[in-house]
């Protein structure tokens, strides 16, 4: 355990001290400062347009984050051959690379809970002082953060046996996938003339991907006028799928780290 | 290394199913049931496949805002046909937010009009479709609700049935405002529900005067002033009518319904010019205030009925009225016992395109949409009204209306062939050109009484 909290914490440190995270954080929270003023372009409802594209900038930058963040790791340690002096410590291979994952993940949180700070501060100001109602889309965040988490155990997954640029669009790809099959399964059974086979295809899809979908809870925050009944137990049965699917995640990415010549 | 292999392949195999269960048969539900994008996203939403990428990437409300306030500069700058079908994509990506629902509704009921500021009533279907996509959408929260029945109390301006639904329907969600409840005693009033009408108003007070001397608060106070007021005037206007002496079995034929009073109808249309119409209306009502219903649409017009259509005959919301088919209305403004309208349907041939051969003309005129002052002789359901040519007990049931109609073929409204160089002409036999019988000027609205007695 004691190896696996060390690896994480070096990982933490490597990951602030990244420039090009730290560009695209700057990028999102330059995004939810100036957010206030496309909510003002509309003559009603700006307080809903600000707390979707709020959200929608948190949500898109901690995506990109998550992926360039993961995509590097590993391969990174192998090019700069820090990985042998790793390796040839009492470390085993899944101790790495679990310790390489939590510390991505917290790095993620670290920047995703900076973002959320951010937006609670904007939104509260943009309210008068309404921090109970912003605080509530702290919640979304949450989901996001699960998410992003997910996303982060795809790309460490195939940084363990593909370049950092095809893990990219893979990763990236991945995350549309999962995140279009479920309303588009959603959608076509509901309609009757659709076919079997696409039908079949989509749940198959929906079924075998990771669904990023279950972590799009911003609606109900969104617009509060809507009523979710009981929307803890969704938050909680989503969040022990995630973890579900990052165990399957990290178990096939140990498999290919194991087998790997390093 | 072989059982090796073997032992993870179970374990994966396991792990993979079990996330396959565990998502399908817990998870998905919840998230159809309650965050799943409604409507149809991937079928007719206009959205381009990279704005579908990014919308349903997680973005959609995001995406939903970003197009809602471009369609808010397009209303800025009167461009009202770019507006509309980001309004669709804005409810198809976001359904749950209501105002782009309620600002969507008014615009394609209201918005889309002709030179002389008619709407195109061919999209008022699909606006109440809309509404009824609202409600499905927001089951729990009073407004689409509210904006449907408003829809059919402003704009129908006749189907007061409707209004009368929604509105109950609001009014069992918690969220309605209370200042919005008032309608509801309104419209009751118009479909001459007159006790369910008080029984609102006193509930109405007796609900915000609890609710003032609970909080303390002046605006439940206001309310209930409001419902005070309005339930005052109430129990005067239908005691006048003998409203109450008729629940007692006492004679009626002392107040102000009775006898009924002849509005004297009459009316003429001439094609002046190639689509260009002049009415003419007589009303034997001297006060300002009438407004007689004048339609011209094509003979076959799909649902119509007397002066009126189905419109609710939509079960889904499409962005382009029927282009071929003709209904134009109009609301001849009655001053000193005559109106005149020309009607110009020249310059908007998108709204008119005369496409059938043969056209109907109606002069309709409801008492139920009258002024209250006009009510308070005529009656809600026009008990106090007569007319020995026109008056018609079979196009609104219940209700005595006032109805007649014309047959006009499209060479007569566009003026073609033998009609060239004459001017057709259609008119009600009792029809007398008022500058025989009026000496009064024009701008000299005069006020006399509505009693037959002439006692004032």
């Amino acid at each position: 355990m004691k190896q696996i909290i060390a690896i994480a914490g070096t990982t933490i440190g490597e990951a602030i001290r990244r420039k090009v995270l730290l560009v695209i954080l700057l990028v999102g929270l330059v995004f939810l400062i100036v957010a206030p003023s496309l909510g003002a372009l509309s003559a009603r409802s700006e307080t809903t347009i600000l707390r979707a594209t709020m959200l929608g900038i948190i949500q898109l930058t901690s995506a990109v984050i998550a992926i360039v963040l993961t995509v590097y790791m590993i391969p990174n340690e192998i090019e700069r051959r820090t990985i042998y002096t790793i390796l040839s410590k009492p470390v085993q291979r899944w101790q790495f690379l679990l310790g390489k994952y939590l510390g991505a993940v917290g790095a993620l949180a670290l920047m995703m809970l900076f973002m959320t700070i951010v937006m609670i501060a904007v939104f509260t100001g943009m309210q008068n002082g309404d921090f109970g109602r912003a605080v509530t889309l702290a919640q979304a965040t949450m989901m996001f953060f699960v998410q992003m988490s997910l996303l982060a155990a795809v790309a460490v997954c195939f940084s363990t046996f593909v370049t950092p640029l095809v893990n990219f669009f893979l990763s990236g790809g991945i995350y549309l996938a999962g995140s279009l099959f479920a309303p588009m399964f959603d959608s076509l059974s509901k309609q009757q003339n659709t076919s079997q086979f696409s039908k079949t295809v989509t749940w198959a899809m929906t079924t075998f991907l990771p669904n990023f979908s279950y972590y799009n809870v911003q609606n109900p925050l969104i617009n509060p006028s809507s009523t979710i009944q009981n929307p803890m137990s969704h938050y909680l049965f989503a969040t022990g799928y995630g973890l579900m699917y990052i165990s399957l995640l990290l178990f096939i990415g140990h498999y290919m780290f194991d087998h790997r010549e390093v | 290394m072989k059982s090796k292999s073997s032992r993870f392949l179970v374990w994966a195999f396991g792990l993979f199913v079990a996330q396959g269960i565990f998502s399908n048969a817990v998870v998905l539900p919840k998230w159809q049931k309650e965050f799943a994008p409604k409507g149809d996203i991937f079928a007719g939403s206009g959205l381009s496949p990279d704005q579908m990428l990014f919308a349903l990437g997680g973005f959609r409300e995001m995406v939903a805002g970003i197009l809602w306030v471009r369609a808010d500069s397009f209303f800025d700058d009167g461009n009202y046909d770019a507006m509309l079908p980001l309004i669709r994509l804005c409810t198809i990506l976001d359904p749950k937010q209501l105002d782009i629902f309620s600002v969507g509704m008014w615009h394609i009921a209201y918005n889309f009009t002709d030179e002389g500021n008619r709407s195109d009533r061919r999209y008022v279907p699909y606006a109440i479709a809309l509404g009824k996509e609202a409600q499905r959408n927001n089951p729990d929260t009073y407004e689409p609700f509210f904006e449907t029945g408003w829809l059919w109390f402003n704009k129908v301006d006749d189907d007061y049935d409707q209004a009368v639904k929604n509105f109950e329907e609001a009014e069992k969600r918690e969220d309605m405002l209370a200042a919005r409840k008032n309608l509801l005693s309104v419209a009751y009033q118009r479909t001459g529900q007159i006790d369910k009408s008080l029984d609102h108003w006193y509930s109405q007070w007796d609900l915000q005067d609890k609710n003032w001397r609970d909080t303390g608060d002046m605006i439940p106070k206001q309310q209930r002033d409001t419902a005070e007021n309005n339930l005052d005037t109430l129990i005067v206007r239908m005691a006048q009518r003998g409203y109450f002496a008729q629940k007692r079995g006492e004679g009626i034929q002392n107040y102000d319904l009775y006898p009924p009073f002849d509005v004297g109808f009459a009316a003429k249309a001439a094609v002046v010019g190639p689509g260009i119409l002049k009415v003419d209306c007589n009303w034997n009502i001297l006060p300002a205030g009438t407004r007689i219903r004048c339609i011209l649409r094509d003979a076959d017009y799909p649902t119509a009925k007397f002066a009126d259509q189905d419109w609710d005959r939509e079960t889904g919301v499409k962005l382009d009225p029927p282009k071929d088919m003709t209904w134009m209305q109009e609301a001849i403004y009655i001053k000193n016992r005559h109106g005149m309208r020309k009607i110009d349907m020249t310059r908007d041939q998108t709204m008119y395109p005369f496409t059938k051969d043969k056209y109907v003309l109606e002069f309709y005129w409801n008492p139920r949409s009258a002024a209250g002052f006009m009510q308070d002789k005529l009656g809600f359901l026009g008990e106090g009204m007569t007319d020995k040519n026109y008056l018609n007990l079979q196009a609104r049931q219940g209700q005595r209306v006032i109805y007649t109609s014309f047959t006009l073929t499209r060479d007569q409204i566009l003026r073609l062939g033998e009609w060239a160089s004459k001017v057709p002409t259609v008119q009600t036999p009792n029809y007398v050109d008022p500058n025989e019988t009026l000496k009064e000027k024009d701008d000299v609205i005069l006020v006399p009484s509505l009693r037959n007695d002439k006692k004032g």
